[in-house]
């Protein structure tokens, strides 16, 4: 368990979530859910680093809980982006997009 | 912003605790029910759902750690938990903890009190505003028309000021009741920045020739008689007999210029012309009695300032030359140099006094921390293998190591922070102690030793240090994982390295004690030397009677011959004497004398330091004469002058000579030969300044030829005790001049004062060699009997197998003895290394004294072997029985 997530810094994961929460707010298995979907089984993220990222995430302002009921009625906790998580997560994916096109770059050079 | 939300974030949860806890508990319960909902609807059966969910989410426990550490607020709870648990563990054992608290009491306290000392002697600035930018204009000090010339050339102080202290005496008559006075000019309190706490200060327009005698009271003095009230302004205070009225009062906490001493009423120097009669001080050109002061400048550098004063120097040391000095004096007069230094910290004889013996000081008590240190770290361990079975059962439950480390981290800490709170206590109480001792008849230490910034610092600092110090290395050793072995809890374990560590402890410590126990050895030997010297009087038994009168007194010699009467007839009176200085007194008159003996010395060299004394003052003192005659009635003003001179002066002046019957003629004003005087008399050599002189070359001239000049220090030889003669004393002199004002005191405390430093220096290195071997000791015996108890299984065997207990024993003293001998041989190589720096403070005595040596290393190997013993003892008074039984 987690051997397949050893690649993924902290940074991508925080990226990752706040992505996945732009669509809408999501709680935490559905974020877990849909990071290995769209990454098509890439990435697996454990309860053991995706709950410490939220409350990363949480303390920096960037996302917010939000208690609702579930698909089966229960109270469970969602989590939705704020407006400066908006803000954070346009400034990675740009930072990302400039440094992944700059890595591309070199390897292409070879 | 992130920080802000972070911040709040957790408080929040600090403060929410508990339902933050649910919170996350509820999260990770939805997660495992959605994951196993999920695997479900894949095809899984129920269990197998469940098993696998649970598998993938790992210890429910580890996560919830995980996320707490994601936040600050956690180490602020696993510190508080830390706390905590340190206090409920140290409140279960409250004996260790009382001994552990109290050894860190000490040696904290120790430190804190003589760094409170350095700070407030050496370190704090001036409690005025920009302390930094004051600057002592001299080194000297200056005369009055010196200073007036410096006040009036100078263009490089925003502001200047001179100051001298005195003693006010506030009785109109009878005994002398003291205040400590200070002149100062016009712009003294403008310049220092002060601001009046009542009434106001005195400023320029008060120092003018001729000026209204005003005071301004110090703080401290308005409170203490006047009870503050500000009916006190206005109110006439008596000073020498002159009458002077209070203006106002200056702020709390200003003590003056001089740190070390405070003062009680600050009066215009140019009221000073009241005091002195027709030879006013402010118009004598070799009068030194003023500091001067001055404050830069904005933007004015020091080497600025020394230039400017560098270049003032000519014109105002040429407008002020004592115009009775020789012509080759007042050439070099002319050509002397104002040098100026910084004034930031004040001035301090103390601090020139004490500078040496309290860096001395302060590395003694943190010896005594570092031997302290060692002694607990020694408990820990002993209590570290004690509580082996508590954290090996920790380390299998999952703690981490690190975890189990910063716990007893924080036990030490705990420890060490209480101790130095108490530490604290005793550091104030030390020092209020410190501070009466280090105050003689004429100088009341006074120093401000408030806790500020850099005492509160610095005991944190070494409360924090002590403990890393002795936790360190227990809480590793302790926590060292040796599972099995700790769970069984064998006694075979603590033997090998960790035994020789302890071992090396001690001996650490007992060469620490050695350096401690030599330093005090030799300050202790050398105030021996000091106090039993022979003084050439007998201080015993005597009181010295200062006797002031008026300056419209009518005919004072012819009252102090009276008054010399008078106490020479009281009953229980042995004889009674009057001269112009007593020994050890704070005088001085000297002067160049020629002899004409070819190979005596000449110039500056033939310095002579001179006394007048009645008839009896030899007697009085028990002074004994060598040679030739005492002074008689029949010496007079009016037939041939006479002297009585010491050995010193006989064997410098008259080489090989006997003096008695030949001349000597004294430099006058202008070194002018003054008429001859006829020599009549030898005496044994006394002191005359201090204690510790190579004594002076000294003439004693009879009163009854030079009455003009006045002597009227009285001294007094009688069994009887002061407190019973002060009373007839000053009967006797009120019965001559009702308007005299006296002071009494003994001869023998006059000496003593003498040797004040030389006094707390061995009384406190003694103390705290007492307290290091003590330590030691406590140390030594500790870990032997750890050891012994460690090994008790193995002893019970021997001796049950027939083992004589003086076999044992030897095993236990041989370690003793190889301890003993490691820790000796390294304390003597310290010490010799270490006690040169105590070179000039000692008298008589070579820094590697062997008789010194000899003795701390008898006195630290009888007390050792003793303490070994001791705990021997216990190896051989087990019960084989129990012992083997044990386990």
């Amino acid at each position: 368990m987690g051997d397949r997530n050893g690649s993924l810094v902290q940074g991508t994961l925080d990226m990752l979530i706040l992505k996945t929460l732009a669509l809408e707010p999501m709680h935490g298995y559905g974020i877990a859910q849909r990071i290995e979907q769209t990454s098509h089984d890439v990435f697996h993220v454990n309860p053991g680093s995706l709950f410490p990222a939220f409350r990363r995430l949480e303390r920096a302002g960037w996302i917010k809980p939000l208690w609702k009921a579930s698909e089966n009625n229960r109270r469970a906790k969602f989590y939705a982006l704020t407006d400066r998580g908006r803000r954070q997560l346009k400034a990675e994916t740009e930072e990302w997009s400039r440094q992944s096109a700059a890595i591309a770059r070199i390897l292409e050079a070879c | 912003m992130p920080q802000w939300t972070n911040l709040t974030g957790g408080f929040r949860a600090l403060f929410r605790g508990r339902g933050s806890e649910r919170e996350m508990d509820d999260e990770l319960r939805q997660w495992l029910d959605a994951a196993i909902a999920d695997k479900i609807r894949s095809g899984m059966s129920p269990a197998e759902a469940r098993r696998s969910a649970m598998m993938e989410m790992g210890s429910v426990e580890f996560v919830k750690e995980e996320i707490r550490a994601a936040g600050w607020e956690s180490a602020v709870e696993a510190f508080g938990r830390d706390l905590r648990f340190s206090f409920r563990v140290l409140r279960k054992s409250p004996l260790f903890t009382a001994v552990v608290v109290l050894t860190l009491a000490l040696g904290i306290g120790a430190n804190t009190a003589i760094f409170s000392l350095i700070d407030a002697i050496l370190l704090r600035s001036l409690p005025v505003g920009h302390p930094e930018e004051l600057v002592q204009i001299s080194r000297g000090s200056l005369t009055n028309p010196l200073w007036e010339q410096l006040r009036d050339r100078q263009d490089i102080f925003s502001g200047i000021f001179a100051w001298s202290r005195d003693d006010f005496n506030l009785a109109r008559s009878g005994m002398v009741q003291s205040a400590r006075g200070l002149w100062v000019s016009g712009d003294f309190f403008r310049t220092l920045g002060l601001q009046p706490a009542a009434g106001r200060l005195l400023t320029v327009d008060d120092d003018r020739r001729g000026c209204a005698a005003r005071a301004v009271l110090s703080y401290g003095y308005w409170m203490q008689r006047y009870g503050g009230a500000d009916s006190a302004i206005g109110q006439t205070i008596t000073l020498d007999g002159h009458p002077f009225q209070i203006i106002g009062v200056a702020p709390a906490g200003f003590f003056g210029m001089n740190v070390g001493s405070n003062f009680d009423i600050a009066v215009p120097i140019c009221s000073s012309a009241a005091f002195d009669g027709n030879r006013s001080r402010l118009d004598a050109y070799s009068w030194w009695w003023l500091n001067a002061v001055g404050r830069r400048k904005p933007g004015v550098g020091m080497a600025a300032v020394k230039a400017r004063l560098a270049a003032l120097s000519p014109s105002i040391f040429a407008a002020a030359v004592p115009r009775n000095w020789d012509v080759e004096s007042q050439k070099r007069f002319r050509k002397r140099v104002l040098l100026p230094d910084t004034a930031a910290t004040g001035l301090s004889m103390l601090r020139r006094q004490y500078e040496q013996p309290l860096r001395i000081l302060m590395a003694v008590v943190g010896l005594v921390l570092l031997i302290a240190s060692a002694n607990i770290a020694g408990l820990m361990m002993a209590r570290a293998a004690a509580r082996g079975r508590e954290m090996a059962m920790r380390l299998a439950l999952g703690a981490s190591r690190f975890r189990l480390v910063r716990q007893l981290m924080t036990e030490c800490c705990l420890l060490s922070l209480a101790g130095a709170a108490l530490g604290l206590g005793f550091a104030r109480w030390g020092n209020t102690v410190l501070v009466r001792y280090l105050s003689t008849l004429h100088n009341p230490v006074f120093l401000d030793l408030s806790l500020d910034g850099p005492i509160l610092g610095f005991t944190t600092a070494i409360a924090i240090l002590t403990g890393l110090l002795f936790g360190v290395a227990p809480a590793f050793s302790g926590t060292r994982a040796l599972l099995t072995e700790a769970i069984k809890e064998t006694h075979a374990s603590d033997r090998g390295i960790r035994r020789r560590f302890r071992l090396w402890i001690v001996a650490s410590q007992i060469a620490l004690s050695m350096v401690l126990l030599v330093t005090a050895g030799l300050l202790l030997r050398s105030f021996r030397n000091l106090a039993t010297l022979d003084l050439g009087f007998d201080p015993g038994h005597v009181l010295v009677v200062a006797v002031t009168q008026p300056l419209s007194a009518t005919a004072p010699e012819t009252a102090c011959q009276e008054i010399e009467a008078r106490l020479r007839a009281l009953p229980g009176v042995v004889n009674a004497a009057r001269s112009w200085n007593t020994p050890l007194g704070h005088s001085q008159w000297n002067t160049n004398i020629r002899t004409g003996v070819p190979d005596a010395p000449r110039g500056d060299d033939a310095l002579a330091y001179f006394n007048r004394v009645s008839n009896t003052y030899f007697d009085t003192l028990r002074m004994q004469l060598l040679a030739g005659r005492n002074f008689k009635v029949s010496d007079t003003a009016t037939s041939t002058p006479v002297a009585v001179i010491n050995q010193a002066l006989a064997c410098r002046f008259f080489p090989g000579l006997n003096p008695v019957g030949r001349t000597y003629r004294a430099e006058g004003p202008a070194r002018i030969l003054e008429p001859p005087v006829e020599i009549i008399g030898v005496v044994k050599d006394a002191k005359y300044e201090s204690v510790r002189e190579d004594t002076y070359a000294t003439v004693f001239r009879p009163i009854s030829q030079m009455p003009e000049f006045g002597a009227s220090t009285f001294e007094v030889r009688t069994p009887l005790p002061e407190s019973v003669m002060a009373k007839a004393i000053r009967g006797a002199v009120a019965g001559v001049n009702p308007e005299a004002s006296l002071e009494v005191h003994t001869l023998a405390a006059q000496v003593d004062d003498s040797m004040t430093k030389e006094r707390v220096l061995a009384a406190l290195a003694a103390f705290f060699g007492a307290v290091a071997l003590l330590l030691a000791m406590i140390g030594l015996y500790g870990t032997l009997a750890y050891l012994v108890n460690q090994r008790r299984v193995e002893f019970g065997i021997r001796m049950a197998l027939g083992a004589p207990s003086g076999a044992i024993l030897r095993t236990v003293m041989r370690d003793v003895l190889v301890v003993l001998a490691g820790g000796m041989a390294a304390g003597i190589g310290l010490a010799l290394g270490v006690t040169r720096l105590l070179g000039s403070l000692l008298f008589g005595l070579d820094p590697r004294d062997a008789a010194t040596l000899a003795l701390s290393a008898l006195l630290l190997a009888l007390v050792s072997l003793a303490a070994g013993y001791l705990a021997a003892r216990r190896a051989t008074d087990l019960d084989p029985m129990t012992a083997l039984r044990h386990d």
